[in-house]
This record gives structure tokens, C-alpha cells and sequence, in this order.
């Protein structure tokens, strides 16, 4: 490739100027020196990509970043699939931003129904950008959530890299929460009242319930405050936040290298094989991106998010009100619990993001010991049964 | 109203349907393309000096394209029969009386097709190299013979051109206004999906492999024709649609529908997305061949699936009102009939073949009138679910709007009484959970009229047709 992009008519004698480029000649201790390696992979010398890239790199001397990021490479083996699930949360995030951008630009929270009625009815693609916000917030939680029982069963949690867990179970902690604030943004009767009924769980919890309810709510009940109070934690807070933890687990991903499986890592040497993520792996990450933005333009085509009537705070809540899915499991715990239980119900959904916690505390060992291969049975038990309870909760 | 009908809860009897269909339309392109596909792979394998392992390859790509069409394609081609003959037995019923050569040509065809598929795979390693080539062409020629066939028949149901019920000129009716672009369409289409299977085979090849990086070059470049052609085609297409189709899509886009898109322009535009996003990712992996791997190139296969169904989907909704454009109604309303006079005023249980035998006014009735009437395109409260486009309605204007349905263009005459009527919409409101009698609603709207007749003394006009 780079022999054909070299002109083969240039003067001089080969090789002269390989490796000292023309504009270097006189030294300048204002400009950084291209690293060796550097020249090995860059452009050649004369041709404008490699000009601009030597001038850039001379400028801002970020090789060993570039060098740092190249050094990620992604085991191949027949699990490999699960190893997008986190990319694929990460494009849903994309979208989110620049969706959730486009929807901020005609949504008032001072007329929180009217303005996203607006959005629905008049503005240009106003329906489409919504809906496919709403598809693309469950099906970023849908693929956290898988990721997260991917790396589970994976078991790469395991020591060193317990921070990228406990990073990562914060960044779901951080999406339910900014679906949690969304949901009640349109104002309309559905997400008032499951709000309301949200809100009212927290204000359960012993201690601090009724000054953690009292604060986000803004009052002794969900009004036009909340909105002013979940607003800026939806569009600014949690996104902040989100970001911020994102960066840091990426950065320890980057840092401890992709975990490999206990069958890959019995593997011997001549037997391991990766791809390197820029570009062998990332090229093949982009058309599972595009599957994923076509499905969602598909299913907000199929099934559009409908605007229900404006939230009437007086009248009775209408019947059957739901958190949305992924809220399910302490909704259903609580129905399980009725009455005087209903503390006992708390205090077991409070266990579950704990357990979670604690997993890469209790099974260090590689390869998986006894100890491993119990945790793992009880991780399917444990999936079949929040997955359970959420059919439950939906079907009901 | 001919059969008893199809509840399908949450999807309804029209998206069962239309599942179905477009995971044979994906099948059907294929089986098509595919064939031209192995013709030329043949030709190409036969002039290059590592041919064999060309051939080994195209046996891979053989065997899929064998099991995905014949097994895939025939048991979703006879879930098509199966579903729309319970979706809309009226229209179904027309379709096959009025192009029984047609529908013999057609399926004469697929045994053709699949009597020289299994010719040509089974035959492997004993045909010569000549007659396997000419197995390939003469697959693919018959394969475009079923779509040069099947195409009349299905554009004829959007623009049925010349063709009425009472010429029954149904050579006119075949190749209708729609007939050419579409034919021109499906067949770069077929091309291009043709490529994505080449693709979703060379992906298992070893990086390593020299190989691997032609075949995916090839694969690649059959997704050229669509990509450059299409959006012409499509324009073509455009100009052959009725004028309410065109109407109502350009609704939203230029401000008729008041920014709100019909739902039709949504499935264009997943259309349009999907087909730029797969004409870039064959530009990537022109451009790194040797880096695709089985979920990309499974990922590509997966927005073909999804552009299939944007354009099915727009394609069938252009449609609206209508089964059989100008002719039958979705309902399964004949239009000629619906402008008899009197016609519909009449009690719509009363013009069914199969009596449901319902008492007038109670639940059951309007439990009746809605599955007769709207569940051919409403489900209560999944697909197009009745429940949240009635949000604002009173048991009242309910009533009343029924009455006047059609007249945004979209949706079908209603045919029946007052009292069907008034069964419908308290039905309605009992799936919003309020209970209202459907007699109640009828006496308020008496009520009404005596006072308005009143107050304007002049002549009431009740439930003008």
C-alpha cells in the first residue's frame, strides 16, 4: 500500500530522505522530535497526508497516547460475541446525546406536555427523534444489562480488575437513573404517576427515605418542581457523571488489556489470537452499529412512543401503572411483601446491587476454583430470577 | 367480513402478516440474486488459476443459499397463503380468481427452480464444468421468470391501472403503472442481497488468506448496481402512485400533516437509512476487505432484513384505505357497493357470511363491530393499538366520529348503524376502562339531535351516510 502511494518519479537518491523530513533541518527547540516509531507507521514525508501529520504531531506531541491506545487488542475466540455488548452500550449513549440535544431544543420544562406535544405534532421529525430516544434508552439499559452478565459469566471481574466492575455497575447505576429522570419529563399521565409511585418507595426506605424523596421531589409531592429538579439531573448531572465514570472505565480496560477467558488463557501462546482494536476490531464494530441504528429507526417506526394525555395530578391514578422494565424487580418485590412484609421487601431489593458489589471480592481465583464455579451457578440462578420477576412484573 | 376473523392479540392479523412476508421477501430476493451470484462466481472461478479453491468456496455459498431458500423460503411462502387468506379472505379470493394463469406460471416456476437447484448442488462433483454453468444461468433465468410473475401481481394491488372490477382486463392489471420501476428495483435489489450472502460466506474464510480479500472484492461490488441506480428507480416508482399515496407521504416532509409524519414516510426513511447505511459498509470493506468478520457481515445481512422492511411496509401502507387500491377496502368493503345508496346504513353483523349472533347493544356486539370493522388494522392496545389514538375521546364523539372516518383519506367508510356504531364506541371506552351502554350513547345522541332540531328549526339530519 505504501510503496503505490510513494511517487515513483521523485528525485534525489532513494532513501535520503527517509526518516528526516525537509523541515527539520535547523533544529527548533520549540517543535517535539517524531519518535522512530512514529516514522515507521505515518505517511510518507512527502505527500500531504504525511506533511500534515509530521506538522501536527511536531506541534502536539501526543504519540505515546496514540501508542498507549494502540496497544489494545481484543481476544478471538467463540465468545469473542459478547465482548460488543459494551460497545454496543456505548453507541446507544451516542445516540442519547445527540438525540437527547435535538429534543432539548424545543422542549420547555416551564410547559413540560405542551412543548413535547409540540415536539410530536409539529416539529419536522420531532415524533421520530423521540421515539427513537425512548428505543434507544432501553435498549442501552438492555445492553448493559447484558454486558453486564456477559462479563459475569466471563468472569472478568476477577483480580485486577475489580475497579472496572464496581466502575461499571456505577455506570448502570447512573443509566437507570437518567431513565428514571427522563421518563418523567413529557409530563403525561403515565410517567406522572409512576413517578409518583417511584418517589413514594424511596420515601419507604428507613433513615433517610423521606429527606431523599423530600429533595428530589421538591415538595411533599411530584408538581412542576420535580421537573425543575430532574431537568438539570437528566440533561447535565448524570450525563457529567456518566461520562466521567465512562472515561475511567475505559481507562482501565485500556490499562489491564481486554480479560480473556480461563479456556482462552489455557491456551499456549502460538495458539492465542486477537484482533487489534484500532482498526482490525473497531471496522467490524461498525456495521453492528449500523444494524443497531437501522433497528432503531425500525422500531420507532413500528412502534412510535405515544404521548399519553397531560398528568392531572388531582385526578386518581389510572389503573395498572408500571415502572418501566428495568424497574420491575423492586416493584415486584414490594408487591410480593404486602403490608407489614413490605419492610422485608426493601431490605432484600437492597440487597441485590450489594451482592453484585461484593462478587469480585468473594471468587479471586484464576483459574476458577470450586468457590468460582459455585458463584457461577449461583450468577444463572440469579439471572433466571430477575429476569423471571421482570416477565412477571410486565405480564401481570 | 367474509370469514370469521383473525384476532391476534397485541399484533393483529396485518403485522402477522407482514412478519412473515418480509422475512420471504429478504429469502426471495436472495434466492433470485443469488442464482445470477453463482452463474457469474462460476464464470469468474472458471477463468482464474486457483479456480478450485473459488469452487470450494461457492460451495460454501451453495449450500446456505440452498437451505436458506428452499427450506426458509418455502415454509414462509406458504405462511404467506396461510395468513393472508385469514387477514383478508375477500381480497385473497380476488387475487385468485382473477390471475389463476398467473399464480400456475408461478408456481410451474418453482418447481423449475427448485428441480435445476437440486440439479446443480447435488450434482457438484459430477456435471461438467460447462453444465453446472449452465445450471447456474438456467436457475437464475427461471428464478426472474417467478418475480417477473409475482411482481404483477403484487403491484396490480396498489396501482391496478386499467383494470376495474368490470372489464376484469387483467392484462392491464398486470402490467400496471408500478409494474416496470419495480421490477427494476427488486431486481438490483436481489443483486445486492446476493453480495451480503457472498460476504456473510467469505467472513468464516481465514484473515490469512489471500483469498479471503478477492472474494469479499467481489461480493462487495454487486452492491454497486443498487447503490447507484436506486435512487432514480425510486423516483420512478414515486411518479406511478396514486395521488392520495403521494399526498399523504409527502405529509410531514413538506408541512401538510403539520410536521407529524405519516407513518408510511417513517417506513420510507428506514428504507433510505438502512440502504445508505449498507452501501457504506460495503465501501469499508472494500477498502479492508481482509478485516470482516461474521457478525459485520451478519450485522450488513441484518439492515437488508430492516431495509426490506421499511420499504414493504411503506409499499403496503400506500395502500390505505384500501386491499386492492380503488376496489376493496381494508375492512373488506366493496367500494362499489359502499356508494350504493342505503348500503351503508345497513347492520354490518347482518352483510357478514358468518353470523356472530350477538343481542344489538351489548358488549358482545361492539366486540363484534370492532373485529369486523377495525381489527383488520387495530389491535386494542399493541400494534396501531385503538387504545392510545382514542385517548381523547367521549363515548359521544366517538359515535360521531365514526361517521366521518374516512374522510381524512386513510382510513375505510364505515358501514353499519347507529346502533353498531354506538356498540363500537362503548366498546372503546370500556378498553379505557369506563363502563358506558351503548343504548345510553344512542339516547344522548337523540337527545341531541331533538335539541338542536329545536333550537335551529330546521329538518335534523340523523346519521347522513
Amino acid at each position: 500500500m505504501d510503496d503505490s502511494r510513494r511517487k515513483p518519479d521523485s528525485d534525489g537518491p532513494v532513501g535520503s530522505t527517509e526518516g528526516t523530513p525537509a523541515a527539520v533541518d535547523i533544529p527548533d527547540s520549540r517543535f517535539a522530535e517524531i519518535p522512530p516509531d512514529a516514522e515507521k507507521v505515518l505517511p510518507p514525508a512527502d505527500s500531504v497526508a504525511g506533511k500534515a501529520s509530521r506538522a501536527f504531531l511536531r506541534r502536539v506531541p501526543i504519540w505515546p497516547v496514540i501508542e498507549f491506545l494502540s496497544h489494545k487488542k481484543v481476544p478471538r475466540h467463540k465468545h469473542s460475541f459478547w465482548y460488543t455488548l459494551g460497545s454496543m452500550g456505548l453507541f446507544f449513549l451516542i445516540v442519547q446525546i445527540v438525540t437527547g440535544v435535538l429534543l432539548m431544543i424545543y422542549y420547555s420544562p416551564s410547559q413540560p406536555w405542551s412543548s413535547v406535544q409540540r415536539i410530536v405534532m409539529e416539529i419536522p421529525f420531532g415524533g421520530l427523534i423521540r421515539s427513537i430516544h425512548h428505543w434507544s434508552a432501553n435498549l442501552m439499559l438492555l445492553a448493559l444489562f447484558v454486558h453486564l452478565f456477559s462479563t459475569f459469566f466471563m468472569k472478568a471481574y476477577r483480580p485486577p480488575r475489580e475497579l472496572t466492575w464496581l466502575t461499571g455497575l456505577a455506570l448502570l447505576g447512573t443509566t437507570m437513573f437518567l431513565g428514571f429522570s427522563g421518563y418523567l419529563l413529557p409530563w403525561d399521565d403515565l410517567s406522572f404517576f409512576a413517578t409518583r409511585v417511584g418517589i413514594s418507595e424511596i420515601e419507604k426506605t428507613p433513615l433517610l427515605g423521606t429527606w431523599v424523596a423530600g429533595l428530589v421531589r421538591g415538595g411533599p409531592d411530584v408538581t412542576v418542581d420535580t421537573i425543575g429538579r430532574f431537568y438539570p439531573l437528566h440533561v447535565v448531572v448524570l450525563p457529567l457523571l456518566l461520562l466521567g465514570i465512562l472515561g475511567i472505565h475505559l481507562f482501565f480496560v485500556q490499562v489491564q488489556g481486554v480479560s480473556e477467558p480461563d479456556s482462552f488463557r489455557a491456551l499456549t501462546p502460538e495458539k492465542k489470537r486477537y484482533h487489534r482494536f484500532f482498526s482490525e476490531y473497531l471496522v467490524n464494530e461498525i456495521p453492528i452499529w449500523m444494524a443497531l441504528t437501522a433497528l432503531l429507526v425500525a422500531l420507532s417506526a413500528l412502534f412510535p412512543r405515544v404521548l399519553a394525555p397531560e398528568a392531572d395530578p388531582g385526578a386518581a391514578a389510572p389503573e395498572g401503572i408500571k415502572p418501566e422494565w428495568y424497574f420491575m424487580v423492586p416493584f415486584q418485590m414490594l408487591k410480593l411483601f404486602p403490608g407489614s412484609l413490605e419492610f422485608l421487601g426493601m431490605a432484600l431489593t437492597g440487597l441485590i446491587p450489594l451482592l453484585f458489589l461484593v462478587v469480585p471480592f468473594v471468587d479471586r481465583t484464576v483459574p476458577a476454583d470450586r468457590r468460582g464455579r459455585v458463584v457461577a451457578r449461583l450468577g444463572v440462578g440469579f439471572l433466571a430470577f430477575l429476569a423471571g420477576m421482570t416477565a412477571w412484573g410486565i405480564l401481570s | 367480513m367474509n370469514y370469521p376473523v383473525w384476532d391476534i392479540p397485541f399484533l393483529g392479523a396485518g403485522l402477522v402478516v407482514a412478519i412473515i412476508a418480509i422475512i420471504h421477501v429478504l429469502i426471495s430476493h436472495f434466492a433470485i440474486g443469488g442464482g445470477a451470484f453463482l452463474f457469474v462466481a462460476e464464470l469468474w472461478s472458471n477463468r482464474q488459476p486457483d479456480g478450485e479453491r473459488i469452487r470450494a468456496w461457492l460451495h460454501k455459498y451453495a449450500t446456505f443459499f440452498l437451505v436458506y431458500t428452499t427450506v426458509f423460503g418455502a415454509m414462509t411462502g406458504v405462511g404467506i397463503w396461510f395468513s393472508i387468506q385469514l387477514a383478508s379472505p375477500e381480497g385473497t379470493s380476488l387475487l385468485i380468481h382473477q390471475y389463476v394463469f398467473a399464480w400456475a406460471i408461478e408456481w410451474v416456476m418453482f418447481l423449475g427452480e427448485l428441480t435445476v437447484l437440486y440439479l446443480y448442488y447435488y450434482g457438484w462433483k459430477t456435471n461438467s464444468r460447462r453444465l453446472q454453468v449452465w445450471l447456474a444461468g438456467l436457475y437464475f433465468v427461471i428464478a426472474w421468470g417467478s418475480l417477473f410473475v409475482i411482481n404483477g401481481i403484487l403491484t396490480f394491488m396498489l396501482t391496478p391501472g386499467g383494470w376495474t372490477l368490470e372489464n376484469t382486463d387483467i392484462v392491464a392489471g398486470f402490467f400496471n403503472p408500478g409494474y416496470w420501476p419495480s421490477l427494476a428495483i427488486r431486481t438490483l435489489v436481489m443483486f445486492l442481497v446476493a453480495g451480503l450472502g457472498g460476504l456473510l460466506i467469505a467472513s468464516r474464510m481465514e484473515e490469512e488468506d489471500a483469498l479471503k480479500e478477492r472474494i469479499v472484492l467481489f461480493s462487495s461490488r454487486w452492491v454497486l448496481p443498487a447503490a447507484l441506480l436506486l435512487p432514480g428507480l425510486f423516483y420512478w416508482y414515486w411518479t406511478t402512485l396514486p395521488v392520495n399515496t403521494a399526498r399523504l407521504m409527502a405529509a410531514g416532509a413538506t408541512g401538510l400533516g403539520g410536521g407529524r409524519l405519516e407513518v408510511m414516510t417513517l417506513f420510507a426513511v428506514v428504507t433510505g437509512v438502512a440502504g445508505m447505511l449498507i452501501v457504506l459498509g460495503s465501501l469499508l470493506f472494500q477498502a479492508r476487505p481482509k478485516a470482516l468478520t461474521f457478525s459485520a457481515a451478519l450485522a450488513l445481512f441484518v439492515v437488508a432484513q430492516i431495509g426490506f422492511l421499511g420499504g414493504e411496509f411503506s409499499r403496503e401502507m400506500a395502500r390505505k384505505p384500501y386491499v386492492i387500491y380503488d376496489t376493496l377496502y381494508s375492512n373488506s368493503v366493496w367500494k362499489h357497493k359502499a356508494a350504493e345508496p342505503g348500503y351503508r346504513d345497513r347492520s354490518f353483523l347482518s352483510l357478514t357470511r358468518w353470523d356472530p349472533d350477538v343481542v344489538p347493544l351489548t358488549p358482545a356486539h361492539g366486540e363484534w363491530a370492532f373485529r369486523l370493522q377495525c381489527a383488520s388494522c387495530h389491535t386494542r392496545d399493541g400494534y396501531r393499538g385503538i387504545v392510545p389514538r382514542t385517548a381523547s375521546w367521549t363515548a359521544l364523539s366517538g359515535f360521531k366520529w365514526l361517521l366521518t372516518m374516512d374522510q381524512q383519506g386513510v382510513m375505510p367508510p364505515f358501514v353499519g348503524t347507529a346502533e353498531d356504531r354506538a356498540a363500537i364506541s362503548a366498546y372503546i371506552q370500556s378498553l379505557h376502562g369506563r363502563t358506558v351502554s351503548a343504548a345510553e350513547i344512542l339516547s344522548q345522541a337523540r337527545a341531541e339531535e331533538v335539541s338542536r332540531s329545536k333550537s335551529a328549526s330546521a329538518p335534523t339530519r340523523e346519521v347522513e351516510p
